[in-house]
């Protein structure tokens, strides 16, 4: 335990001290305000162009927007987010690699598994810290604006994407421990993905699939149900726990 | 019992055997010089000895305990410092220092007060500033006080010199001598003079093997035999010793070489220059290559 807070201490300075975390509170207060700017600006950007539109034969009659337009934007943007996120972290192992930081550490005595908990772990706070604030600031201003009663299941259909999140960081934890270089990296966590996508698109399996959790969106409109997601969260969280346990074993093997 | 012990231990990389059969024994409270050439495998034995990489086969004993591959409980008895020692840049030492303390479970109070007579010995209680922007000599420097945080028993430096000007090299080499009271030191390198300068045992490494284990007295007389150098002003004088003094080879038209040269023949090259009244713009003697040494060692013993 000494040494997990020991290292995790070391991750958290490292994020200030690189300004990966600046970078990180930046992008997603970003995000968070941009979903219902967007929103909110449609209307008026619609007015700009109404004329061109109306010389294509598109007559714009008047644009309505509530808060269920800036949730929608909301679910279009943390896609965006999350692969910004895992650019950022997808050298967290491999310029430890390439750099050999993790040698004088590890003759230290250091346990392998607390390298792999105390980095994926570091990922989870940034994530969570990331996701939910850019959640409440859309949330923040979609109450100011509109209303959010309009929008059902909010926090479930959020709280999917962000199991997502979860999910591919672990994949990003596995690829790390497999391969040494940050693009190698980033591919096979693409590969991972694509792996579970892939089959998804075959209806019968569809349901059981991490990429079914990127049909939250159709939660606020009600068009599903939270009970609908059941399985394929459960089948993410083992997944990623799965994905977890082979990153530990593969680190233990690892040549450093 | 021995700090360090290997037996028969191999490693291949592909089809070349880097490591073939090797066995060593380092006792407690030595200084110990594992020498051999680059490429012959030194860095590999020692990744081997600290569970970094996996050997073929053989056994290695730190402090009487089986080194396992992985996770390595035999580091703790272990310091380290890497050939290229590479730290978190973004931490100051004292921060690096009471991160590696941490991670060995040391208490906070007692690492800060270690820490800080660390520093001290390398000469680092002054830099309060961001690992980064240190030298390589700092780096190295910082590399010794986190390799002797936790007291270590053996104390293992991989060519802790060999990138270093001078007075760097002598520091580093000074600090190796002021532990070896506390801890015994297994240092690799190249370089035979900081062999000769620190080292009571030395291993050369030839071949994937120990081709010989010598006593610092041996490694010294083994060394008395090298070359001597001779640059003159001008050719003539050049011309004219070698016919004083015959069985050099002109290594320039100005410069000669005699090889296989003593302290006495050295006495008495002077002594000719001086009676001959010739002036010289450098008489060296040269240092043996480590091929050198080796060949002489061998020659002798097979006389």
């Amino acid at each position: 335990m000494k040494q997990f807070h020991a290292f995790i201490k070391k991750e958290f300075l490292e994020s200030a001290r690189t300004g990966k975390l600046l970078i990180l509170s930046v992008l997603f207060l970003l995000f968070g305000i941009m979903n219902p700017a967007t929103a909110k600006l449609t209307p008026w950007m619609m007015e700009l162009m109404s004329e061109s539109l109306a010389e294509t034969g598109l007559i714009v009659s008047s644009v309505s927007v509530d808060a269920l337009t800036s949730w929608a934007q909301f679910h279009k943007n943390v896609p965006v987010a999350l692969i910004i996120f895992l650019l950022i972290f997808c050298s967290s192992f491999a310029g430890e690699y390439q750099k050999g930081t993790l040698i004088p550490i590890l003759t230290k005595g250091m346990k392998r598994r607390v390298i792999v908990a105390a980095k994926t772990a570091a990922m989870l706070v940034f994530w969570t810290g990331g996701y939910w604030l850019c959640y409440a600031v859309t949330y923040g201003y979609n109450a100011y604006f509109w209303d959010n009663g309009i929008a059902s299941s909010l926090g479930v259909s959020a709280a999917c994407f962000y199991l997502f999140g979860v999910w591919m960081i672990t994949a990003l934890a596995l690829a790390s421990t497999l391969f040494r270089s940050a693009s190698s990296v980033l591919l096979a966590s693409g590969g991972l993905f694509l792996i579970f996508y892939l089959p998804g698109l075959l209806p019968p399996i569809q349901k059981y699939m991490p990429g079914y959790l990127l049909n939250a969106p159709l939660l606020p409109t009600g068009q599903a149900e939270p009970k609908d997601f059941l399985p394929v969260v459960c089948i993410t969280i083992l997944l990623s726990i799965i994905q977890y346990a082979a990153a530990v074993i593969s680190f233990n093997r690892k040549k450093i | 019992m021995a700090i360090l012990q290997i037996n028969n231990l191999s490693k291949s990389f592909g089809s070349h055997q880097i490591i073939d059969g090797l066995n060593l024994t380092v006792p407690e409270h030595v200084i110990y010089g594992f020498v051999g050439k680059n490429g012959a495998g030194k860095t590999t034995t020692m990744k081997m000895i600290l569970g970094l990489l996996l050997p073929d086969g053989g056994e290695i004993l730190v402090n009487g305990e089986k080194v396992r591959y992985g996770e390595t409980a035999t580091n703790r008895f272990i310091g380290y410092l890497p050939d290229v020692p590479e730290f978190y840049g973004f931490m100051t030492p004292k921060e690096y220092l009471m991160l590696c303390g941490e991670i060995t479970g040391m208490k906070q109070d007692a690492c800060k007060k270690r820490a800080k007579n660390l520093l001290d010995l390398v000469g680092l209680s002054e830099a309060n500033k961001r690992i980064q922007s240190f030298s390589r000599g700092m780096k190295q420097r910082l590399g010794i006080a986190q390799a002797l945080l936790n007291s270590p028993k053996l104390l293992i430096c991989d060519e802790p010199t060999s990138a270093l000007d001078p007075v760097g090299r002598k520091e580093i080499l000074d600090i190796l001598s002021s532990v070896k009271e506390t801890t015994t030191v297994l240092f690799s390198t190249h370089i035979l003079s900081d062999v000769e300068r620190i080292c009571d045992e030395t291993a050369f490494l030839h071949n994937g093997k120990i081709a010989l284990h010598q006593t610092a007295d041996a490694v010294k007389h083994g060394k008395n035999v090298s070359g001597i150098e001779i640059e003159f002003y001008r050719q003539n004088d050049a011309a004219h010793f070698a016919s004083k003094y015959p069985g050099g080879s002109e290594t320039s038209k100005t410069t000669l070489r005699y090889t296989q040269k003593t302290e006495n023949d050295m006495s008495y090259f002077m002594q000719l220059l001086l009676t001959e009244h010739i002036p010289v713009q450098r008489l060296q003697t040269l240092e043996p290559t480590l091929e050198d040494l080796f060949l002489n060692i061998v020659q002798k013993e097979d006389n």
